[in-house]
């Protein structure tokens, strides 16, 4: 699963130039749409082409570390596990991005920085709190191999939960706007396009932090190895 | 499934002989409705409305330090290479623990349940549907509650990494429903009025008990 180095390269410039183009077009280029004028903030609009992008991959990297916390107690290779904690590690780095800017976002529209009775708001601070608990897991456990499995359990665990949690959604609103379900028209062609560009770009970035953050673990599990070699 | 009263009559045993712990659970419960009613005197809230969740984070947090032992004193104790060794299915050590921690909760939840309504002025028109909504919530509790003190029991600071694992996977589920359920029960709805928070509650304790039992195996081994 490492990333030869020019894969890598194609990755970050593919990356950059998505990332940049949707900068250009949402910041400069594209218009505020009409129904978003009248807001406190109408610019705060444009923070939404990286809220948007950020919540996207910190839902990917959490689906990869169930995917990878499941192949692991199936199979017991180390790989899928390095792959669940490096999602993880990542996802969380980006569910912050999206959080903060996704309060950014409210406070320019709303007026405030966050709704305590809105679904996906809460739903995506559970997903950043059961994560954040998932890595304090791994480090407060030494031995690789259990390690792997205990936290694979909770991986697990903390991602069933969310399905559970959405069942439970009558109770409370949603304020959210559902930029993507209500059909493109919506926001205009040109945001349509920023957005698709900038979630392009930071979905291309997930998969080249991934890796680097793969090679780190490959290097640290090389490095256990030499060591215990030494040690005899 | 033939050890499960086997495990569940040892963890009782366990508990009884040491009677400090029950009793420290128990105080634990009486302090932390302690620090709520005297934070809240200072003001005059409504506690008909700050009854359930105050109700309900004395239940989780004192709750929590109940179930915690169930796994660590195994591993504490070098009992855990028994329990491993004897010819039964980590799952039928999973349900004997869980039905035990079951037990000590329920009366754990007694005792808090008759100190709260000592300590602050609430009504409870339908006790019933209060019962019934304490044990649904306390069912899905001590499911996910055991997994995650068997997870925890192998880990370094294993006392602060239960309430850190367990909070945020109880928080949108359980928790949620608990207190909603409650509140309204408070404010005059029967059972009838609540049965969607009570499925909810039914459902959530399903899902964690499956859960429990079928990932109990990952966690218990080598």
């Amino acid at each position: 699963m490492r990333l030869p180095p020019s894969v890598r390269i194609a990755l970050l410039a593919a990356a950059a130039a998505l990332i940049l183009a949707a900068a250009y077009l949402g910041l400069v280029a594209v218009e505020v749409p009409e129904s978003w004028r009248d807001e406190t903030a109408p610019d705060m609009f444009r923070t939404m082409f990286f809220h948007v992008a950020s919540a996207w991959v910190a839902y990917l990297a959490f689906g990869v570390t169930f995917v990878g916390s499941a192949m692991y107690l199936r199979s017991r290779r180390l790989e899928w596990d390095a792959l669940a904690a490096s999602s993880a590690e990542v996802g969380v780095v980006f569910c912050t991005v999206a959080i903060i800017s996704g309060s950014l976002f409210a406070k320019g529209t709303w007026g405030v920085y966050w709704l305590w009775d809105d679904l996906k708001l809460m739903m995506t601070l559970v997903l950043w709190l059961v994560f954040v608990a998932y890595l304090a897991l791994r480090a407060n456990m030494p031995g690789r191999q259990r390690r792997a499995s205990l936290s694979a359990v909770f991986g697990i665990i903390g991602v069933i939960c969310i399905p559970l949690s959405f069942a439970a959604n009558r109770i409370w609103v949603t304020t959210h706007p559902t930029v993507i379900a209500s059909s493109s028209g919506d926001i205009g062609p040109g945001s349509a396009l920023a957005l698709l560009l900038s979630v392009l770009g930071f979905t291309l970035l997930y998969v080249l932090v991934l890796g680097m953050r793969l090679e780190v673990e490959h290097l640290r599990d090389e490095l256990e190895a030499l060591k215990s070699r030494v040690g005899d | 499934m033939t050890a499960v009263p086997a495990i569940l009559a040892k963890e009782l045993r366990v508990e009884m002989r040491s009677k400090q712990t029950i009793n420290a659970y128990l105080l634990l419960s009486l302090l932390i409705l302690a620090s709520f009613r005297f934070s809240l005197a200072l003001f005059d809230p409504d506690y008909q409305t700050l009854a359930a969740p105050i109700l309900w984070t004395t239940i989780f947090f004192s709750g929590m330090f109940s179930i915690a032992p169930s796994y660590r004193r195994e591993a504490e104790q070098g009992t855990r290479d028994g329990l491993l060794l004897a010819p039964v299915p980590a799952s039928d050590v999973y349900l004997g623990k869980m039905l035990s921690s079951l037990v000590v909760l329920s009366a754990l939840e007694a005792f808090t349940v008759a100190v709260f309504l000592a300590f602050f002025p609430v009504d409870v028109p339908e006790p019933g549907a209060l019962v019934a909504l304490l044990a649904l919530g306390t069912v899905g509790f001590v499911a996910v509650g055991s997994l995650i003190a068997a997870i925890s029991a192998n880990l370094r600071q294993s006392e602060v990494m239960l309430p850190v694992l367990l909070v945020p996977v109880l928080l949108f589920t359980v928790v949620m429903s608990a207190v909603s359920g409650t509140a309204q029960v408070l404010t005059g709805a029967s059972l009838d009025g609540v049965a969607e928070e009570a499925r909810l509650l039914a459902a959530f304790a399903v899902v964690f008990v499956a859960a429990g039992y079928l990932l109990i195996e990952y966690v218990m081994e080598g």
